[in-house]
């Protein structure tokens, strides 16, 4: 005799989004990067500006940090990064 | 409904008092503030706290008139657990909701001084408070801070004049503020395959019970909610947790049917903003969600509260603890191995469930103290670490015990924390017993924790270490003749349950994953009302 289940996973519609165009290059681009606030995060944020565009030539970042690493960064957080018409956006993390 | 330009229109409503002030439609020499709630939508209890600093703000509690829908008894017990620091009128008959109309509760109108609506407000929304707050102060002024803990936005639930009557599934699909999804998928197993073998893909590692579509029909008659009602969505992935799909894992944990009435509040409990549980499931911390039980409940389900209390004990507390884990795992997404990736991991996340032992508890309990009756039944969810226990049974006097628990709270976390933290005490009752015997109370045991739990200055005098960054954040204090850094900011981080049997004098204290509004916030919901309530509470901020 075959017994019937309840499916107790996730069935929740998911909506598949295409990956962002990727870039051919850096330079004269706009980066940002995203610090989520761990400590130790701005220094390594401080490197890869450098490196960014020493030698890639990247013409501008835009640094802006998540008021907390413990939740998503905030609507405000996102609009900094959408203000400053970035061409990708690099999250940092570092303990 | 009624809205900006639209003229206030007057009314007269009893108040708990007795009096029946008319609110007047025409002029006035300042604007006011309507504020529809009912007693038991989350939302509504989420803007209280804003609305009282509005009321202090302004010096004018009168210019704030709060319309509750629901009966005297229910009102009146908001107003002391909240509580609400503003004047409230009851609608019983819900002759002035129809009148102003509003979709949802909390529906805030402002009324400026010429009688005409200014501004409405559906639901909570930081950024709209802060708006009617300046309107009516005449100056800039914030009363809901951007990252206080709580969302910036969040649904309110329907408005009492457009539930349908009755519950369930009928009601449910009248109800505007209902969220559905579809119903959980069947599958179909054959004789050649063994349900329980099967089923090892639904759970932790340990066996499950099928849930057969028998058993998740027993268990949604025990509860008054549709099956394909969203209680919440959790987190981090946002799956829908609809009522069948709780219902589908409480079979898989062993829950026995009636444990739906604990397990739909606890769902929303957990998915509360303020509790974090999207970090508290994403985290390599060791943190898991402890769910305390107090009230008439325990002795009703049977929850253990006395020895054994973190243990193998009771089913109450091991399927409860259970069923939570697997809706968080199945549904929202934090398996082990995938999205959590905490280093170490916490025995907790098989199970985390403990009821207070209020018998041996001389003072108010958690629940009481949260600002519930205790013929309330609630449960409280403390994002925490596994129980580190303290052993004391030399100490005579309650004050050395006290010290001696001192000694372990300052470990929490890593020993030169000393800010964003919190923790939980777990006191047994024999140090209860001798406590209370000298005098202790519950506010005392809290202070004296707080004021003698302390970090030397000269352990912080060599090696940069966890903690050894902050400390300009932290605050000084002598404790026995010697400089220390306090452990933690505010007597509040420290909580305080009685539980566990009365041989021995073994308290524990938990440790708490980042805490306060940055982190995660003790959350405690009541059950009963809200285990019916016919809209649902989502307040998901993706981002």
């Amino acid at each position: 005799m075959s017994i019937t289940l309840v499916n107790p996973l996730d069935e929740t519609p998911r909506v598949l989004s295409k990956p962002a165009p990727r870039l051919a290059n850096l330079t004269g681009k706009t980066i940002g990067l995203l610090d989520i606030s761990k400590s130790g995060g701005s220094v390594f944020l401080d490197h890869l500006e450098n490196l960014l565009k020493q030698r890639f030539g990247v013409a501008r970042v835009v640094r802006v940090m998540k008021p907390t690493f413990t939740k998503p960064a905030p609507e405000a957080v996102i609009a900094k990064l959408l203000d400053a018409k970035c061409d990708a956006v690099i999250e940092a993390l570092a303990d | 409904m009624l809205d900006a330009g639209d003229q206030a229109p007057g009314f007269s409503l009893t108040r708990l008092d007795g009096t029946s002030p008319r609110f007047e439609s025409g002029a006035q020499s300042r604007s006011r503030l309507l504020v529809f709630f009912e007693t038991d939508c989350p939302t509504c209890r989420l803007a209280i706290p804003y609305l009282n600093r509005l009321a202090r703000e302004l010096g004018d509690a009168s210019a704030i008139l709060g319309i509750s829908q629901d009966a005297a008894t229910p009102t009146r017990e908001l107003i002391e657990q909240a509580p609400i620091e503003f004047p409230v009128a009851l609608d019983v008959d819900l002759a002035v909701t129809r009148l102003y109309d509003p979709l949802a509760v909390p529906t805030l109108f402002l009324i400026g001084s010429d009688g005409r609506i200014i501004q409405t407000l559906g639901g909570f929304d930081k950024r709209a408070l802060n708006e009617i707050a300046t309107a009516m102060s005449g100056a800039p002024l914030v009363i809901a801070e951007p990252f206080d803990g709580a969302p910036d936005t969040k649904f309110g639930c329907t408005s009492r004049h457009l539930e349908a009557s009755g519950e369930g599934e009928l009601a449910a699909a009248a109800n505007p503020y209902v969220k559905r999804a579809a119903r959980a998928a069947r599958i179909e197993l054959d004789d050649s395959v063994d349900p329980f073998e099967y089923c090892t893909r639904f759970g932790d590692p340990l066996p499950v019970i099928p849930p057969t579509v028998d058993r998740v029909d027993r268990m949604l008659a025990a509860c008054s909610l549709a099956p394909d009602e969203v209680v919440a969505l959790i987190p981090p992935n946002y799956g829908a947790a609809t009522v069948e799909k709780i219902a589908a894992n409480a079979v898989m944990a062993g829950c026995k049917p009636e444990m739906m009435s604990v397990l739909i509040p606890l769902v929303r409990a957990v998915c509360d903003e303020r509790f974090n549980i999207h970090g508290v499931q994403a985290t390599t911390h060791f943190a898991a969600p402890l769910v305390i039980v107090n009230g008439p409940i325990r002795r009703d389900l049977g929850f253990a509260c006395g020895s054994n209390v973190f243990s193998n004990v009771a089913r109450a507390n091991s399927t409860l603890g259970r069923a939570l884990q697997l809706i968080l795992t199945n549904l929202g997404g934090a398996r082990p191995g995938e999205i959590d990736m905490s280093t170490l991991g916490n025995a907790g996340k098989f199970s985390y469930c403990i009821a207070e032992n209020e018998e041996e508890n001389p003072w108010e309990p958690l629940h009481v103290e949260m600002g519930f009756k205790p013929e309330q039944s609630t449960v409280t969810l403390f994002a925490g670490e596994s129980p580190h226990g303290v052993s004391e049974h030399l100490a005579r006097e309650g004050r050395q015990i006290l010290e001696t628990i001192s000694r372990a709270l300052a470990t929490v976390w890593s020993y030169r924390v000393c800010a964003g933290v919190e923790a939980m005490v777990v006191l047994c009752p024999e140090h209860v017993k001798t406590l209370h015997r000298d005098g202790f109370t519950k506010p005392a045991v809290r202070e004296f924790l707080f004021k003698n739990t302390g970090i030397p200055l000269r352990q912080f005098e060599e090696g940069v270490g966890e903690g050894t960054p902050h400390v300009k954040l932290y605050k000084q204090a002598v404790i026995d003749g010697e400089p220390c850094y306090l452990k933690f900011t505010e007597p509040s981080a420290i909580k305080l349950v009685v539980a566990g049997g009365t041989a021995g004098k073994f308290s524990a204290v938990i440790g708490s994953w980042a805490a306060g509004a940055r982190g995660s916030q003790m959350v405690t919901y009541p059950l009963g009302a809200q285990a019916s309530l016919p809209a649902s509470s989502f307040g998901v901020s993706l981002g």
